[in-house]
């Protein structure tokens, strides 16, 4: 793995370079896979209740709104970066959102308010990590707390409810039977994807996580970058916000706490590299997977919840841990 | 240039809204010397049931405000920022100090440090082991909600069925009280037993992961029991959609706005209603008592029952 950043290092626009770097992510990819067909194994020997339709359809959708927000973060973390606003800007799209689902607007117009507070807060954080102000995640981290304020200001501290019915489809609806959380996360996971891998901003965003000194040398607007992929990640914060407040027909001040640690959690655990210049859109969706699997399967065994945080944690290290051997072997 | 520019815009506008923050405390805080001060350490004013306290508080302190100032700080849920705004008021000297307890275990070291000081403490909403040494106490029992909950569950059971225990953030002072009423009850009927046990740490959004997740199990439930109205309104949102609703019995505490709404359509079988508004007056009250030096007992607010019979009561108290 690190002689793969090298190599990106020393010739960062290199498309060979590139390709066989994303050839090793590919590799990467499916060692991650075979963890979670494992602990969909486990779950499935250890109780029978796990492998249903309606179960199996439960995970996806408890996991929409953290896949989300994850997908949203792969990008960032690729450039070297981190956000850790992504859950407090949940608590404030949601706030802000249900004020706006109540009564007669439109269903259009809580949806364009979820996308502009999400652009809008994605693009200062930014605008202050491009500038150069301030490192990623004091940025960030500043951005988390200011904006739970926001959300505490906004609603008074208190739940927002009587949002409208046309609202509430988008949390709890579904089309021809697949719950709309769930289309939303395919269909950002789809839109990421072809960004990553098949856009020129794409291959800037890889170049830059690999050697951004080389990156402003090769002569990407290295900055233009880091903005849209901040700002996409507050765009898919807040969908993730819009989604869940919906699912839960109120908007709530105190809703998306720690939601940025599991997002990192399921983007490092889908192979993406903290170190910059790695990762997948694949990756990020399996590492959810296995951060829900995990979830409902200590439910459904009725695992004690001290001892559910413990076997989470154990988990999430151990899955990492198995993926970057496989990838030391081969 | 551009970036010594929004240098200077970014740091005055901190500059500006330090300011305008501290403007808005000296109002408060400063004034005259002739007035006596109140200070008062609430929790966490981002939790919805301290929010309706404090305008209680508000409206009450009103009554005062030609011979008290009162102070209000929050200590965000942090229990050492809470221990730093006591020991401001005890240096400031405050004539009696309003004390909504972060941490229950730690609270006896503040209550200890304002009687070393000689300044009144109330206590308001949260108890402890050692409430006692503080000057009074205002506000309710925990554990009489849990206790109220599980016995009007087990009534509408005919006290038998199979009991799903949804608790809320473990550790919490309300998640182990409320959750050992409700086993004080269910270990008195025979009949009873708790089939499920988890948290959905106090929200609605794990509430209706929780549910959808038992009701994979296969475990017959009879009754899900949460510690608060959101997790129970979560646990109805997943059986209404498993088209199960029907057949199980969701009870809460709190009796929140929208806890009120789903027991009046019926949703809600049962909530309990702690009195945010008693709590806030009494705790004014004998606050000012106290910083007068007048003698103050401890006055206990009762926790309610709620069901479709007597809901309507409880809605018009919010509605007023």
């Amino acid at each position: 793995m690190s002689a793969n950043i090298e190599n990106i290092k020393q010739n960062p626009l290199n498309d060979k370079q590139l390709l066989k770097g994303r050839s090793k992510n590919v590799m990467q990819k499916y060692g991650i896979l075979l963890v979670l067909l494992f602990l969909c194994v486990l779950m499935w020997i250890l109780t029978p209740h796990f492998l249903t339709v309606t179960n199996l359809v439960n995970i996806v959708r408890q996991m929409s709104t953290i896949g989300i927000i994850a997908i949203g973060v792969t990008p960032i973390i690729i450039t070297k970066g981190i956000d850790l606003s992504s859950g407090s800007l949940v608590a404030l799209v949601s706030v802000i959102v249900a004020s706006f689902a109540q009564g007669n607007y439109p269903l259009l117009i809580p949806i364009l308010m979820a996308v502009v507070v999400g652009v809008a807060v994605g693009l200062i954080n930014g605008t202050i990590i491009a500038k150069g102000l301030l490192a990623p995640f004091i940025a960030t981290l500043g951005m988390m707390t200011a904006a739970r304020g926001a959300a505490m200001l906004y609603s008074d501290g208190r739940p927002i409810g009587g949002l409208s019915e046309s609202f509430k489809f988008i949390g709890q609806g579904t089309i021809l039977g697949i719950p709309v959380p769930v289309i939303i996360f395919a269909l950002v996971g789809v839109a990421t994807w072809i960004i990553l891998n098949k856009t020129k901003i794409g291959k800037y965003i890889y170049a830059i996580g690999g050697n951004e000194h080389a990156a402003v040398t090769a002569g990407i607007n290295v900055k233009k970058v880091l903005i849209l992929v901040y700002a996409y990640a507050g765009l898919l914060a807040g969908l993730a916000g819009m989604t869940l407040t919906s699912r839960i027909a109120s908007g709530q001040p105190q809703s998306g706490l720690m939601f940025e640690l599991d997002a990192i959690a399921a983007t490092v655990i889908g192979g993406t590299s903290l170190f910059g210049g790695i990762g997948t859109i694949g990756g990020t969706i399996i590492g959810a997977l296995i951060i829900g699997v995990v979830n409902n399967g200590l439910d459904l065994m009725g695992v004690s919840s001290y001892w559910q945080q413990i076997v989470k944690g154990a988990i999430i290290v151990a899955a990492v841990y198995v993926d970057s051997r496989k990838n030391r072997t081969k | 240039m551009k970036f010594h520019k929004s240098i200077v815009i970014i740091l005055s506008l901190i500059v500006s809204l330090v300011l305008s923050a501290c403007n808005r405390g000296e109002q408060v805080a400063g004034g005259s010397d002739s007035k006596k001060v109140i200070g008062i350490a609430e929790a966490n004013m981002s939790n919805e049931f301290i929010t309706y306290m404090i305008d209680a508080m508000k409206e009450e302190d009103k009554k005062h405000s030609s011979d008290f100032e009162f102070v209000y700080t929050d200590a965000q849920n942090d229990s050492a920022k809470q221990m730093n705004q006591i020991e401001n008021f005890i240096s400031r000297k405050v004539d009696a100090i309003i004390f909504n307890p972060v941490d229950t275990v730690a609270a006896v070291d503040i209550v200890s440090r304002a009687n070393e000081a000689g300044i009144p403490i109330i206590v308001v909403n949260r108890t402890f082991d050692g409430v006692d040494k503080a000057t009074a106490y205002a506000g309710s029992q925990s554990i009489e909600s849990g206790l109220i909950q599980m016995e009007e569950v087990a009534k509408q059971m005919s006290g038998k069925g199979n009991i799903a225990i949804m608790d809320g953030e473990m550790g919490h002072e309300a998640q182990i009280k409320r959750t050992e009423g409700n086993k004080e009850i269910i270990s008195k009927n025979p009949d009873m037993k708790v089939v499920l046990q988890g948290t959905a740490k106090f929200s609605r959004a794990d509430g209706i992961k929780l549910m959808e997740n038992w009701l994979q199990t296969g475990e017959k439930i009879d009754a899900v029991v949460a510690n608060n109205d959101e997790m129970a309104i979560g646990a109805i949102m997943a059986l209404e959609e498993a088209g199960k609703l029907d057949e199980i019995l969701v009870a809460g505490i709190d009796a929140t706005p929208a806890g009120l709404e789903f027991v009046k359509n019926g949703k809600l079988k049962v909530t309990v209603f702690q009195n945010a508004t008693g709590q806030g007056k009494a705790a004014i009250d004998l606050a000012v008592k106290a910083a007068k030096g007048e003698k103050v007992e401890d006055q206990i607010i009762p926790y309610e029952l709620v069901t479709k019979d007597n809901v309507d009561e409880f809605i018009a108290k919010y509605n007023k």
